[in-house]
């Protein structure tokens, strides 16, 4: 097991060095540079040299990746060029956003796309098994985007159920000590705030944890049927089990396995999905944040950015595997 | 009748057949399938007749149409109804159709060449190669796919031509990684180590022998890849960082993008570009499940 972990850790170093290379080379391949976007059209030569020295944009390429190499390996990404805040300073803020809004929708999906995998493939063939593979296909087929739109006309335009932007109600001067406003409110007792952070929560979770339901629900089903022929399934049934017991120790148990892989490659498209959920909810999250500083050429929140969450993607990745290792002894020894 | 009789009865019964014989009528008895051709067809349809089924020029502004505000919705003239400029929506809807089938197609296949060629290099070659070629895929995959495609056309400016390479390029790993694999699979098959044995070339081995064994998954991941094109296009669109114009040619999800605040008082232009996004979708999404059952023994009959 141990030396598993290890050697997983080992694959780690080469893709985050291509990805620091990879990052690197696409900003300097960035039409504009950050001083000309930033200062407008009305900028003096005098201004930009200044600027591009203080933000040390004309040393040679060498010199700028290797202490871009340095700083980042000290979780140092530097000063937003929009903002001047530090951009780890604004990943403390965004990061746990996103990170909320993504467990949510996870946990949607996981949630409900299980136990609708497992009675579709139970009743396979019945009409519960055909809504769900419709609702499966229709979940994969329709656009983050349009969705979050559609919710947002539904429940908060049209039947005002719920909250259509933000995070948190405006008018709400809460402290948040370390901006997971699910967890500060909890560990306050603060139960409102609690709520309207809930509220808030509910329809970009749903949005974002649709393409993640419907591949959850099509895995479990698939993976249902195949394990149900086993011969120790039929092995439990003849020695007299209740079924219900079946269901869970056998079936289930073992259909579970492929689905924890699943869940792991779904964070990729969770990440490609939050920019766009995060825009049409005005979510103040890390996907939102990086389409601004794309547009504002924000080098520093770019660069940081999207190392970070590219390293959060492999960690989490690495993690997975491990998980899936400890669950399937079959995979620790191959 | 004697028993080599019966046998030769026997297996005149079983007609010639081949896979692809049998998954071309798997597919046309899929009803899905079907499905999925009818809404591909009307998207292909509108997307090559476009000049001819419009009804408005798709810059052309009905300004008095909008002067008592956003935005008067279908009518006999004005089938969709009109934009926020008052322009006609079912034409650019119909426009648009040209623009995501062609991105979609021509990214597609970008992904595809690139993919095909690196994956079966990687696969057939092995050692350095294999792992050097591998190991930039990882970091390509280690992107999330939308970021990555936002990447590049961040780096090369906005327009079509740009457009299709990043949702290209953003494709390339996947492909490639699905090529190698099934090569790697088909590589110590039987046929290909006796083919080996007399002595054929290794290009031939590779072009011949593998991978038209390899083909099938690759034929049913690029179907579905089309429905992805579409989605991605549409989300770079909505998120204003597609075409150069939009005006000029009209595209789905940028039609998406500012309609956002007028969700109370004209929710059709949302839900007519998000409808025609979903349905061409779901229309490849269809033909590449059926492609799938059709061409994987393994799941047929289920």
């Amino acid at each position: 097991m141990l030396r598993f972990v290890v050697r997983r850790l080992l694959l780690l170093v080469p893709i985050l060095i291509g990805l620091s290379i990879l990052v690197f080379v696409w900003i300097r391949a960035l039409p504009g540079s950050p001083a000309d976007s930033l200062l407008g059209e009305r900028t003096t030569p005098e201004l930009v040299r200044e600027y591009n020295e203080r933000f040390g944009l004309d040393d040679p390429v060498y010199v700028q990746y290797w202490r871009y190499v340095k700083t980042t390996a000290q979780f140092d990404f530097g000063v937003s060029i929009a903002t001047h805040r530090y951009v780890t300073d604004e990943i403390r803020e965004r990061f746990p956003a996103t990170m909320e809004l993504a467990f949510a929708a996870m946990l949607f999906a996981t949630f409900l796309g299980i136990p609708l995998g497992f009675v579709a493939a139970k009743r396979y063939g019945g009409p519960v098994d055909h809504a769900s593979l419709f609702a499966s296909l229709i979940g994969v087929s329709i656009p983050v985007f349009f969705l979050a739109i559609l919710l947002k006309y539904v429940f908060a335009v049209r039947l005002g159920w719920l909250p259509s932007v933000g995070r948190i109600d405006v008018e709400s001067d809460v402290e948040h000590p370390t901006n997971f406003y699910i967890l500060d409110a909890i560990i306050t007792r603060d139960w409102a705030t609690l709520k309207d952070v809930i509220r808030h929560l509910i329809l970009p979770a749903i949005a974002l944890g649709s393409i993640p339901l419907a591949i959850i629900t099509r895995i479990t089903r698939a993976s249902v049927l195949d394990v149900q022929n086993e011969d120790y399934v039929r092995t439990a049934r003849a020695k007299g089990l209740p079924p219900r017991i079946v269901d869970r120790r056998h079936i289930l148990r073992n259909a579970l396995l492929p689905i924890s892989t699943i869940i792991g490659l779904q964070v990729g498209l969770l990440l490609s999905g939050a920019i766009l959920t995060e825009t049409v909810f005005a979510f103040p999250g890390m996907g939102s944040w990086l389409r601004d500083a794309i547009f504002n050429r924000d080098y520093p929140v770019l660069q940081g950015g999207i190392l970070f969450l590219a390293f959060v993607f492999v960690i989490v990745n690495l993690l997975v595997d491990i998980s899936y290792a400890i669950i399937n002894p079959r995979i620790r020894y191959s | 009748m004697s028993v080599v009789e019966a046998e030769a009865v026997e297996v005149q019964l079983e007609a010639p057949s081949g896979l692809w014989r049998d998954a071309f009528h798997l597919l046309i008895r899929n009803p899905g399938a079907i499905v999925g051709f009818v809404f591909v067809g009307v998207f292909v349809f509108a997307a090559i007749f476009a000049p001819l089924i419009a009804t408005h020029d798709v810059t052309e502004q009905n300004l008095p149409l909008i002067a008592n505000g956003c935005c008067p919705g279908p009518s006999a003239d004005h089938w969709f109804g009109v934009d926020l400029l008052g322009r006609d929506v079912f034409s650019r809807i119909v426009y648009g159709a040209r623009v995501s089938l062609l991105i979609g197609l021509v990214s597609v296949s970008i992904g595809l060449a690139i993919g095909l060629v690196l994956g079966a290099t990687a696969g057939y070659v092995g050692g350095i190669v294999d792992s050097s070629i591998m190991r930039v895929m990882d970091v390509m995959l280690a992107v999330p796919g939308l970021l990555l495609a936002i990447g590049i056309v961040a780096a090369l400016g906005p327009g079509l031509k740009e457009v299709m390479i990043a949702v290209g390029l953003a494709n390339v790993p996947v492909f490639a990684r699905l090529v190698r694999s099934s090569i790697l699979a088909q590589r110590e098959a039987d046929f290909v180590v006796a083919a080996k044995a007399v002595g054929v070339k290794h290009h031939s081995i590779l072009f011949s022998h593998i991978l038209p064994n390899a083909i099938s998954p690759v034929i049913v991941t690029a179907t579905l890849a089309m429905a992805t094109a579409i989605i991605d296009v549409a989300g770079l669109g909505f998120l204003g960082i597609g075409l150069q114009d939009p005006d000029e040619t009209p595209e789905w999800g940028s039609m998406l993008t500012e309609v956002n605040e007028y969700l109370q008082t004209a929710p059709f232009l949302a839900l007519i570009p998000g409808t025609a996004i979903v349905i061409s979708v779901l229309g490849f999404n269809l033909i590449g499940d059926g492609l799938r059952e059709a061409l994987d023994p393994k799941l047929r009959g289920r």
